[in-house]
């Protein structure tokens, strides 16, 4: 399985119809139910990333400079990030690297602690508290390892959803990006040590809905994890050693000899 | 037990000092098997991870109530700092870390212990603040749950390192003290070196409590 080359899925939203093809196929291939949802003015839907939904298409009206109005589709989803910051807080090792460096989630091991809810940069894992678990894609994993493409891939009619061996991908990105000219960008392979989602934007990301700009392992998990977590040890085993240390270096104190004991005679009960 | 012991500590304080040390030590090892993936075999003694951290949760619930209990019951006599006595015994280190030919005396708690029961209140009430949240984040901005996790590890670093300093000091680095939380009665010599000036105003006022003595006339109920 290692020797098999990493992946990177390209979603180039200049592509996307918003025929939502992808978030019907990505339920029923992972077998999950529709829940009953709320109208909110807008053709997206449901209105947010759910346990039970696992990718989105956001629906979005962009006013540009000239006042003139876009229509912008952005599938949400699991960015599948090199250095993910749910893997690095999973206590159990639910949330692990696949063989094929996405971002695998073993449900049998998840204990519903949430740390990967509020760790993830991109707010992916959503919890469901029926089950005490949480969910997110797994870029559909076992049909990866079939050489099929995951379901949103497949199901994709315009070309907007891709997947291949992750450089050429990138370079297909920059090559489209290129074409498309203007504030468009590649979003994705540049921060977390690279996604292996990758999005190409017509605009800039801080146009985007829920899209964050500068997208990081947020530095409260880097003190926790790489700086607590070893001096956690390192404090423990220090006071267990110097303990030790002090015992037989300084000794224990003890009492003065009997004879200077004067307590017993000046109390005059005894 | 035998004459010469003096009672230095009453059932209530010893029976907090336990429910707060036994919570405390559960929740240490419960909380290092979801802290380390090497530790997570923890979890397969009970049946699972998800079970460990349940117990973590609600025996962090036990250590709330006996934190709350211990820091209304020892505040006043541990959790004060008297200058300027406690200050010299400061400066001499208690007399731990190097040769001091008389060290300085101090209320019934010394300022290392005062430092301890300081510790574990205020870093007690961190981790119950940061546990409880950290228990229902979904109700808190994610801004503040994600520094929950990195102040509930600086918490245990520094409670575990205190905590453990507590039971050597507590037991074999100074012999005859452990008596003090476990029947609650010391011997006098023991108790006239580690609280010197304690032990003078106890002995002046005659509030002793003596193993086998009558209580002063004014003190009722107690043998």
């Amino acid at each position: 399985m290692s020797t098999k080359p990493e992946l990177v899925k390209l979603i180039d939203t200049t592509l996307c119809t918003a025929c939502r093809g992808c978030q019907v196929a990505c339920k029923q291939w992972n077998e999950m139910p529709g829940l009953r949802t709320k109208q909110t003015g807008t053709y997206q839907n449901p209105p947010d990333l759910q346990w039970n939904t696992w990718t989105l298409i956001r629906f979005q009206e962009y006013l540009d400079e000239n006042k003139k109005i876009h229509w912008l589709f952005r599938k949400d989803g699991c960015m599948h990030c090199t250095d993910a910051a749910c893997v690095k807080v999973c206590p159990s090792g639910a949330l692990h690297y696949t063989p094929l460096k996405t971002v695998g989630l073993d449900r049998n091991k998840c204990i519903g602690c949430k740390e990967c809810v509020a760790a993830c940069p991109f707010h992916i894992p959503r919890y469901n508290a029926s089950t005490d678990k949480v969910y997110k894609c797994d870029l559909c994993y076992t049909r990866l390892t079939e050489g099929l493409p995951p379901a949103c891939v497949k199901s994709c009619p315009t070309g907007a959803l891709t997947i291949g061996e992750k450089n050429k991908m990138i370079k297909k990105a920059y090559a489209r990006v290129k074409q498309l000219g203007g504030d468009a960008n590649v979003y994705g392979d540049k921060f977390v040590d690279g996604t292996h989602v990758i999005y190409v934007l017509q605009y800039k990301p801080e146009v985007y809905d829920e899209l964050p700009v500068k997208p990081s392992v947020p530095l409260s998990v880097v003190i926790w994890k790489d700086l607590l977590k070893p001096l956690s040890l390192l404090g423990a085993g220090g006071v267990v050693a110097g303990s030790f240390v002090h015992y037989m270096l300084h000794g224990p104190k003890a009492p003065p000899p009997e004879g200077t004991n004067e307590a017993g005679k000046t109390e005059g009960g005894e | 037990m035998r004459k010469g012991l003096v009672q230095v500590t009453d059932g209530k304080e010893r029976l907090g000092h336990w429910v707060l040390a036994i919570s405390c030590l559960c929740l240490c090892v419960t909380g290092l098997g979801m802290m380390f993936h090497s530790f997570n075999f923890l979890g397969t003694l009970v049946g699972g991870l998800a079970n460990l951290k349940m117990i973590h949760n609600y025996v962090g619930l036990i250590f709330t109530i006996s934190l709350l209990v211990m820091i209304r019951m020892w505040w006043r006599e541990a959790g004060v700092f008297v200058f300027p006595e406690d200050m010299d015994w400061i400066k001499a280190a208690g007399g731990y870390l190097w040769h001091v030919d008389k060290v300085p005396e101090t209320g019934k708690y010394n300022p290392g212990q005062k430092a301890f029961f300081l510790v574990v209140a205020i870093f007690g009430a961190l981790m119950v603040v940061s546990g409880l949240i950290m228990w229902f984040p979904s109700v808190f901005p994610v801004g503040l749950v994600r520094w929950m996790y990195p102040l509930h590890a600086l918490g245990f670093v520094v409670i575990f390192a205190f905590f453990f300093v507590h039971l050597y000091l507590g037991t074999i680095g100074n012999p005859g003290s452990v008596q003090a939380m476990t029947t609650g009665w010391m011997e006098k010599p023991v108790l006239k070196m580690l609280h010197p000036k304690w032990f003078k105003e106890m002995e002046e006022k005659g509030e002793f409590i003596e193993y086998g003595v009558e209580p002063k006339p004014k003190e009722t109920g107690h043998h």
